[in-house]
């Protein structure tokens, strides 16, 4: 294909948002790169370049469009609307207002394509309904907000009226559904990802993987390659990493190569990567390169890894076990006899996807001698700690600035294109950006466990358990990555949120030659869930007890201690999140027994219920967070935050926890976010620990300065303090003071009076039988979900869920709405339909999340349960909603068939099967 | 993500790019784009040359003619979707687009593109084959007419010369006192058919079934009629029974088995939809009488 004649030019005109343009384009450059690329509208997202995702989605004369499925030469002489423009009658301008005022959009990757699909939608039906929006929506994907705030701002603009979002001022922005303060370039399109930016001269990268699960490999002569290859700089290999030829999460785990040494353990893994123009990079086939590959037969699943003599994935770990973890309490095997019913059962999930909307992408600079890389990313400190041992350089002569985030759930935790880039950029001694490719993406990031656990639970005639086991083998794939951590937390969290005396809770991470597994929203805990609320409902039937009343009375509360020795002095609301759902389940019931009474058998519906807890913050180690304001003589206030918000709005609710500490109004304050030469380390996103850590830490260091100008005031606690550029006044009582912040003496940066916090979670090591106190508070939480299934077809749709939440104190109402929507569409995935498998589903259109269409009404309640520890009483709320759906939907499908599945996803076949009483699950 | 290298020609004419195909060994017909440019970008094809045929003119009519729908090649599919004249003609064609992928896809993706593609779980496909429709195609050798149950030889792949470009394809009639129905299984709204159902059954004046036209799309390698279903049904009552019996005779054309569906839960689907869907299109035949 190399001897073909290279592609054409062609002068294309086309109108753009109302204006004539004219492009020199490749006539069968897809509209979506001309745009981005030629035009600098880089609004239009590319999330898939197949049509699957909808990301960016336009209109093409009056017709919504994938703009990556339509080549420029097709839109010759076109009328093509983009998300920059105001919209036919500014109906985009008013839906960009409507989606900021309800929250629908959260990390912003596919607002783009949403705003274009809706724009297009009013403008031919401006009379709508949420029956017609779905169907105007369902080729976009979201994988952030479960659609339910997207529908509402748009029937909010076909009615007319619009949603007003409030103001907050100082002392009361805690609490108040404030609009996102990162929003505006998110609705306007204007927010840049990984992919949206690099310097004019960057190189392209792109990286060879390899096709094989296991085999070895020799590289031929790369540099005839090059030589022979217009464009194409270099090829890189290991030979060019500079430093370690490894990363990973822990000290002792960094087990993973930037290029693989000859021997390739996972199919998708970096072997070598051209750096060059981009028509060279992409120019080359995978194939034209020599490499000659030794196939061997690669460990797959963790039966196979754990068989004797069983192929070793890395030699310092003979049994293929990289980490176990174990909690024991009180004596399971002197109690179980005692109990009246027990239950057991196996389980097994699948290998779940992230599929943030945004593909990894970024760029490296060589400045000097430090290397500043900006991407996408949750982690931006740990990208500084591995890109420098890769480099080989201290960590000060890296710098990461973090792009905006197009969605992260965990899978942007661990290092992607950072070690790369920065390799690449310190080899070219040039800028050298990449862009992962959606399959590249899914091949090569890392996972959530696939489980294999087998669980017993047994309770008294009261229905009160009496103990619970849990052995659990999660396949963690090639390398480490957060392994050891799901290793950690299952048997912590494995029985449940509830009361038990006797546990033996016990996971082991198991490697194999498949994709990694890392962390994805809820690090494992998803999966033992699943495992322990469905025994409890074995438990209820054979007691014939209301499944609702059996969680009541095992609930851990207040006061109560957990299988870890730990006593939750406050803040464990999931009695009240059960009582809060009560009439609900009830109704729930009633409506179910009514339907099925009148169904003919083809439909039955069913109604589950599942609980959950979740540790916020790190297990048992430090994981503090700091923050820093500053105030300047021009009256400047800056608040420097070095959380990355990933789309869950860490960056509006930490100002507003800021705001009320320093007492000024959150939009008094400019943001410097997550650039690690300007702000304080304030820890990973993830964990559901930024509210949590960082919300602490903002609340400080807005309590520091308050208290530092105070003191200048010589003014009491209660003082008011107002801002009008230079001049801040201090009003205590009838007295008030007037300070010229111009006459206080300045440092080099004009900053007059600064505020520092930081805080780290109390948190206490786990011993060799899990005792400790691992985390400084829990998340909880109690739903339901009602499903109508086709007996027929074995399909399962679901029509309705209720989510009540144990969030110590919503900081934002309508983001912590927003999180537990968007956990719970993940939840329904995980239940139905998603199922990861390497080589086969790499892709949006094989591998499927749920679209608007797949997503019930959701009623929420919000229990404000007071964490003392927690920053105005709140605690994470980002990783309980996924936690807690699974198991009320597999519940929900056992109520309506009669059938347990211990299998997920419920695929149609799946369950049809076990309906019909064959193998199956 | 970028397609291999290939010919980009923009055809003015039919005979343009008839010639075009003709002088180039592999060559792809561009109109919609919807199947063919993922599989350009991710180089599942790699032709020596993509003939684009939007700038073609004439092509991107639908004609009503006596009930039947004809539609040009670079007719949308959304376009054909909301024909009020080609509903009030022929309503199972809007019933089977409501299936097809998503609004921005049929707003692109063109009838007799999805028919060229020929992929074996296409809703369109089917329906030409449930109706006995024809495409009509150019080539070197001039014009002629292709009957549905000639056109299809595998997945993705027609009876087509290399040579030929669709340029209408014509869905029938509906018969006199007929009613119809499409029901389809896909994952979600708007995937590809797990298994799809087209059926036509006329009752007769006692009510048996006097004639039937079925197909299927996603159960075999290709859109199938289900002849010997119809066989079956014709001369029933048309009772739940009798057409539960004639469903199961779908089971023997049930060939294709993929991660997500085995055969038996494949064949189980089969038969529940021609129970749907025949049921619905006595239905429609009813109240059509009435």
């Amino acid at each position: 294909m190399l001897d073909k004649a290279p592609l054409g030019v062609s002068t294309i005109r086309l109108t753009v948002n109302g204006e004539a343009v004219t492009v020199s384009a490749d006539p069968f450059a897809s509209l979506a790169n001309t745009l981005r690329d030629e035009l600098g509208l880089t609004g239009t997202k590319i999330g898939c370049d197949a049509g699957d995702c909808g990301a960016c989605t336009i209109r093409v004369d009056g017709e919504q469009a994938c703009a990556c499925l339509v080549s420029t030469g097709q839109a010759e002489g076109a009328d093509i609307e983009t998300v920059e423009g105001p919209g036919p009658d500014g109906l985009t301008e008013k839906l960009r207002k409507a989606f900021l005022a309800h929250g629908a959009a959260q990390c912003g990757i596919c607002t783009p394509g949403m705003l274009m699909a809706a724009t297009d939608h009013l403008a031919r039906n401006p009379a709508t309904s949420r029956a017609e929006i779905e169907d105007a929506l369902g080729g976009v994907l979201c994988r952030c907000t479960g659609y339910l705030k997207i529908v509402d701002a748009i029937l909010d603009v076909a009615g007319g009226s619009v949603l007003e979002t409030p103001r907050a001022e100082g002392g009361n922005a805690v609490g108040a559904r404030i609009a996102r303060v990162d929003g505006w370039p998110k609705v306007a399109g204007t927010d840049l990802f990984g992919a949206d930016d690099a310097p004019a001269d960057a190189l392209w990268m792109r990286v060879v993987r390899s096709p094989h699960a296991r085999a070895t490999f020799t590289l031929g002569d790369l540099d005839a390659v090059v030589a022979a290859t217009p464009g194409l700089e270099t090829i890189l290999t290991h030979k060019d990493v500079p430093g370690e030829n490894s990363f990973g999460i822990f000290p002792h785990t960094r087990d993973q190569p930037v290029f693989a040494e000859g021997h390739a353990r996972f199919r998708g893994e970096a072997i070598v990567a051209l750096v060059g123009t981009k028509e060279a990079v992409y120019g080359l086939s995978d194939t034209d390169l020599p490499i000659a590959w030794t196939v061997e037969p690669p460990v797959t699943g963790v039966g196979e890894a754990r068989i004797d003599g069983a192929h070793v994935v890395h030699s310092g770990k003979p049994d293929n076990v990289l980490a176990s973890g174990r909690v024991k309490c009180g004596d399971v095997e002197g109690a179980r006899p005692t109990a009246a019913v027990i239950a057991e059962g196996r389980f097994e999930t699948g290998f779940v996807e992230h599929a943030y909307i945004e593909p990894e992408a970024g760029f490296a600079v060589p400045v000097g001698d430090r290397m500043e890389i900006t991407c996408c990313t949750q982690a931006p400190y740990m990208d500084i700690d591995e890109t420098a041992r890769v480099l080989g350089v201290e960590k000060s002569q890296v710098r990461i600035r973090p792009s905006a985030c197009g969605g992260g759930f965990g899978g942007k935790l661990d290092v992607s294109v950072q070690p790369l880039l920065a390799v690449a950029a310190r080899v070219m001694g040039k800028p050298v950006r990449i862009v992962y490719t959606r399959t590249e993406s899914m091949s090569s990031s890392p996972k959530r466990h696939p489980a294999q656990v087998w669980a017993r639970s047994s309770a008294d005639g009261e229905g009160r358990l009496v103990s619970f086991e849990l052995d659990g083998d999660f396949n963690t794939g090639a390398y480490a990555s957060w392994g050891p951590t799901v290793a950690g937390r299952v048997p912590v969290h494995g029985m449940g949120p509830y009361k038990v005396p006797n546990v033996l809770t016990e996971a082991r991470a198991i490697y194999t030659n498949e994709t990694p597994a890392g962390a994805f929203r809820g690090f494992g805990i998803p999966q033992a869930a699943i495992a322990h609320e469905t025994l409890l409902d074995d438990l209820a039937e054979k007691l014939k007890m209301d499944r609702w009343q059996i969680r009541r009375i095992n609930a851990l509360g207040n006061g109560d201690t957990t299988p870890s020795g730990q006593t939750l002095h406050a803040s464990a609301g999931l009695p009240e999140c059960l009582d809060a759902l009560k009439p609900d389940w009830e109704a729930a019931l009633q409506r179910v027994a009514e339907f099925n009474a009148r169904s003919d058998g083809r439909k039955r519906r069913g109604v589950g219920i599942g609980c959950m807890w979740y540790g916020c913050g790190n297990t048992s180690v430090a994981n503090p967070s700091t923050m820093r304001i500053t105030l300047k003589q021009d009256g400047t206030l800056t608040f420097f935050n070095g959380a990355v918000d990933i789309g869950q709005g860490s960056t509006t609710v930490l100002l507003q926890m800021a705001a009320d500490g320093l007492g000024l109004a959150p939009d008094q304050f400019d943001m410097v976010i997550g650039d690690t030469d300007l702000t304080f380390d304030a820890g990973k996103t993830s964990a559901s620990r930024q509210t949590y850590v960082s919300g602490n830490a903002s609340r400080l260091a807005g309590e520091d300065l308050r208290a530092k100008i105070l003191k200048l005031a010589n003014a009491g606690e209660d003082a008011r303090l107002s801002l009008d550029g230079g001049t801040l006044t201090i009003a205590d009582g009838q007295a008030s003071r007037t300070i010229d912040l111009a006459t206080l003496e300045a440092d080099g940066e004009g900053i007059v009076l600064d505020g520092i916090g930081t805080w780290d979670p109390p948190a206490t090591a786990l011993d060799e039988n899990g005792q400790g106190s691992p985390y400084g508070t829990y998340g909880f939480a109690a739903q339901t979900a009602e499903v109508e299934v086709d007996m027929r077809l074995g399909t399962v749709k679901v029509i309705d869920i209720v989510a009540a939440h144990d969030v110590g104190r919503a900081i934002n109402p309508t983001l912590t709405e927003g999180q537990i929507h968007g956990g719970i569409a993940q939840g329904l995935g995980l239940a139905l339909m998603e199922e990861y498998l390497p080589g086969r589903t790499e892709n949006l259109h094989d591998y499927l999340i749920p679209t608007v269409g797949d997503i019930p009404p959701i009623k929420t309640y919000l229990i404000e349960d007071a964490e003392p520890t927690g920053p105005y009483g709140a605690k994470g709320v980002g990783e309980p909603a996924l936690i807690a759906t699974p198991p009320a939907i597999l519940g929900a499908i056992r109520h309506a068939t009669g059938v347990t599945v211990r299998q997920v996803p419920v695929l149609p076949h799946r369950l049809w099967e076990s309906l019909n009483g064959e193998s199956g699950s | 993500m970028k397609p291999a290298r290939f010919e980009y020609v923009a055809a003015k004419t039919v005979a343009e790019a008839i010639d075009a195909r003709s002088s180039f060994d592999d060559t792809v017909i561009l109109a919609g784009g919807q199947s063919l440019i993922p599989m350009l970008n991710y180089r599942v094809a790699q032709p020596d040359a993509v003939i684009d045929i939007n700038r073609v003119p004439g092509l991107d009519t639908i004609s009503v003619d006596n009930g039947a729908v004809r539609v040009g090649a670079l007719v949308r599919h959304r376009q054909l979707e909301l024909s009020a004249e080609a509903f009030a003609a022929h309503p199972l064609l809007r019933e089977a687009l409501d299936n097809v992928a998503h609004i921005p896809i049929r707003n692109r993706g063109t009838i007799c593109g999805s028919i060229a593609h020929a992929d074996a779980a296409a809703e369109m496909p089917a329906v030409l084959v449930c109706l006995d429709g024809f495409v009509t195609a150019q080539g070197s050798g001039g014009e002629r007419n292709v009957p549905a149950s000639d056109l299809f030889l595998f997945h993705m792949t027609t009876t087509l010369d290399s040579d030929e470009i669709i340029t209408s394809a014509t869905f029938p009639a509906l018969p006199k006192g007929s009613g119809y129905a499409f029901e389809e299984l896909t994952r979600r709204h708007g995937d590809y058919a797990v298994a799809g159902i087209c059926a036509v059954i006329t009752p007769g004046p006692d009510g048996n079934c006097a004639s039937a036209s079925l197909s299927a799309c996603g159960i075999a390698e290709k859109p199938v009629r289900l002849s010997a279903v119809e066989a079956a049904l014709v001369g029933t009552n048309l009772s739940d029974d009798a057409v539960s019996a004639a469903a199961a005779l779908v089971d023997d054309m049930v060939t294709n088995e993929d991660d997500g569906a085995g055969g038996r839960y494949r064949r189980q689907v089969a038969r529940t939809l021609i129970t749907r869907a025949v049921a619905k299109a006595c239905q429609r035949a009813a109240q059509g009488r009435a």
